[in-house]
């Protein structure tokens, strides 16, 4: 069972949290950010929820927690009705800065939450094209990675799983495509989009297919763990612990 | 150059991809690399093709000096003769029979002999199935919900002993627990005020044996205010002794520890490996015992208990629990000597008869993961995230050579990292 708050979260930090990704890494969305006129900073505000800011410039998009330095900021009465941004395109209430948030949402922000979805939600056609696939599955792998952060602090059973994680930094990757950091801190995740410097735990996958078999369900962890194909070393409790959230996250992103 | 030249696997991880067709996970479970332990997977051998003592063999025909034993189980030595012949000669007279065969009232007068507490014995196959009856006996007996369990539990498979985050368990499968931390008496007090006085009992393992940290043996006053605290609120005291019973105290871990239990889970040094648990308890609980609906259809099979009564004789004879000891310390000093000529820290935790390891040079076992590899792949079997167990096959010599891969290992873990000499 999903719960509602904790999907506004993964919405947020999973889902929104991977247009920085997007920007860094899509041509398209490259492109999209080269018609800005100026930068535009869009904070969005869940009641009882969330609170981020979406920086974005011609360069690409930063995401920071609070609305500090925002110019335009839509606010949502629950997790629900911020869900439904992401579900439906139903938007919330401007607060701040509405002109530019209109123009924003309907223009850019459209665009790019559009190619988000694409590449989140591809098509057997697109995902023909070794490139799109490549980057389809990166992406996907950045957006599970905010998605364990965003459960284990909210979502009740993956918080049992994190009372049950040491403190660290987990190694999380893809051998020779991605690697990111989820730091733990008294129970607390939270996700770096950089590799780790010192791992307590490293979990790396052997290659994107794989990556991608595990994260559409055609591939099982637990055979691939019994091939060898899934990297494991360090504090296997750790390891055992977030992969109890990733069977959350895959609950949530289904 | 190394002393011990590394084993290969062909044959046996030939033989693991065959079960992988047909098995999931291939093997699954603790004795199976599905939990994510052996690392890296093709130092492991995977499927063994004999045992015998406390060696067994992989389909490579290399050996393990093997101080794991089965996860337990093997508590004598592999294919003890004593117990072998015990089973065999009861197989040839009944096994699983209409009637249960008179051996199972034997082994239950044995068991009453020899466990301190016992006055009653009931049988079952695993230790889940003498966990979970043994919860059961305790919300039948007082009427009471909720069950205390000391952190780094485990207690079985079944579903009340997991976690609410465990693949296919419920939240109201576990809507009961309450996981409490070791040695803290206060926040037990606290926690049976929270659950306003409705709590049937707590179950608990003799010391925090749990896997991935340094073991913590419990105390005799611990047990005492822990006893003490049970009987003031009509709680029963169930000992999880699957893991350790038999190894500390032939009458028992709560023996062991100055303390006597309600109820007494045994399972893995019950028979030598064969297939058999118990539980263990006092009279004023036998007839709520009786009153559980709970059988199966192998649990009166004769050749276990023959096998049984043969075992605990044997270990009376041998004094397992003294000569675990001495053989569990001997070991490890060893062990510590070695690590510390190659500039390894050696932690080692835990009662001597399952001793636990730690190279504590790094925070995340990646050392101690190494060093663990390089020794089971030059045939000293150890893992690196749970407690190991002594048999009573070990001999001096096989100590000797124990320490000796162990140096060995050390010794390829140190020039594989040089900047430990930092």
């Amino acid at each position: 069972m999903k719960d509602t708050r904790a999907m506004a979260y993964v919405n947020m930090y999973g889902v929104l949290g991977a247009l920085e990704n997007l920007c860094a890494m899509d041509a398209k969305a490259k492109e999209i950010l080269a018609g800005l006129k100026k930068p535009v900073s869009m904070c969005l505000e869940v009641k009882d929820g969330p609170c981020c800011t979406f920086h974005f410039t011609r360069e690409g998009c930063r995401m920071t927690e609070g609305d500090t330095d925002c110019t335009c900021k839509m606010r949502f009465a629950s997790p629900e009705k911020f869900n439904n941004l992401i579900d439906h395109a139903k938007p919330g209430m401007p607060v701040k800065g509405v002109v530019q948030l209109l123009t924003f949402l309907t223009g850019p922000f459209t665009k790019l939450t559009d190619r988000l979805t694409e590449l989140l939600r591809p098509s057997e056609e697109a995902m023909r094209d070794r490139a799109f696939f490549e980057e389809s599955t990166i992406l996907t792998m950045y957006t599970i990675a905010g998605a364990i952060s965003a459960l284990a602090n909210t979502d009740p059973i993956a918080r049992l799983s994190a009372s049950y994680t040491v403190d660290g930094d987990l190694s999380l990757g893809i051998k020779d495509a991605v690697s990111l950091t989820i730091r733990v801190k008294d129970h607390h995740f939270a996700t770096i989009k950089q590799p780790c410097e010192k791992p307590r735990v490293i979990m790396e996958f052997a290659d994107i297919d794989l990556a991608h078999g595990l994260f559409t369900g055609t591939a099982s962890t637990l055979d691939e763990m019994c091939r060898g194909t899934i990297y494991l070393s360090g504090m296997i409790s750790m390891a055992d612990n977030v992969n109890r959230i990733l069977d959350r996250v895959s609950l949530y992103l289904a | 150059m190394s002393k011990y030249p590394e084993y290969s696997h062909e044959k046996s991880h030939a033989w693991f991809e065959r079960a992988r067709a047909v098995i999931p996970a291939g093997v699954y479970g603790h004795l199976g690399p599905s939990e994510g332990l052996f690392l890296p997977l093709h130092k492991w051998p995977l499927i063994a093709s004999k045992a015998k003592g406390t060696y067994f063999w992989d389909m490579d025909g290399n050996r393990y000096l093997d101080f794991m034993c089965a996860y337990g189980p093997n508590v004598l030595g592999y294919s003890d003769p004593d117990v072998d012949k015990a089973a065999i000669e009861q197989l040839a007279i009944a096994n699983c029979t209409t009637a249960p065969s008179y051996k199972m009232v034997e082994c239950a007068e044995k068991l009453v002999d020899t466990v301190a507490m016992a006055d009653w014995a009931f049988f079952m196959k695993n230790g889940t199935d003498a966990t979970t009856f043994s919860v059961m006996l305790a919300r039948a007996h007082t009427g009471k919900r909720k069950i205390f369990f000391l952190r780094n539990y485990y207690h079985g498979n079944d579903p009340w002993a997991m976690r609410a985050d465990y693949p296919g368990i419920l939240p109201e499968d576990v809507a009961h627990n309450v996981v409490l931390p070791w040695f803290d008496m206060e926040a037990m007090e606290k926690a049976y005020d929270a659950c306003g006085g409705d709590v049937a009992a707590l179950i608990a393992q003799p010391y925090d044996h749990g896997n991935f940290f340094d073991n913590r043996v419990a105390t005799k006053e611990y047990w005492q205010s822990v006893r003490a605290f049970c009987d003031k609120h009509h709680m029963l005291l169930i000992i999880d002794d699957v893991r350790a019973g038999f190894r500390l105290d032939l009458a028992g871990s709560d023996h062991y520890y100055g303390f006597k239990a309600d109820l007494i889970c045994f399972c893995k040094a019950l028979a030598n490996g064969y297939n058999m648990s118990a539980v263990c308890g006092r009279e004023e609980f036998k007839a709520t015992a009786a009153s559980l609906t709970f059988t199966g259809s192998y649990w009166m099979s004769a050749e276990p208990f023959a096998a049984c009564i043969a075992c605990i004789d044997k270990m009376k004879r041998l004094d397992t629990p003294a000569l675990f000891r001495r053989l569990g310390t001997k070991l490890t000093d060893g062990f510590r000597e070695a690590a510390k000529a190659h500039g390894f820290d050696l932690v080692v935790s835990g009662e001597p008869a399952l001793f636990y390891l730690r190279i504590a040079n790094d925070d995340s076992l990646m050392l101690h993961q190494e060093w663990v590899a390089e020794c089971v792949s030059r045939g000293l079997f150890l893992t690196s995230h749970h407690n190991h167990f002594i048999n009573a096959a070990v001999t001096d010599e096989d100590i000797a050579l124990a320490v000796d891969i162990a140096d060995d290992a050390f010794g390829v873990v140190e020039k594989r990292h040089p900047e430990l000499k930092g």
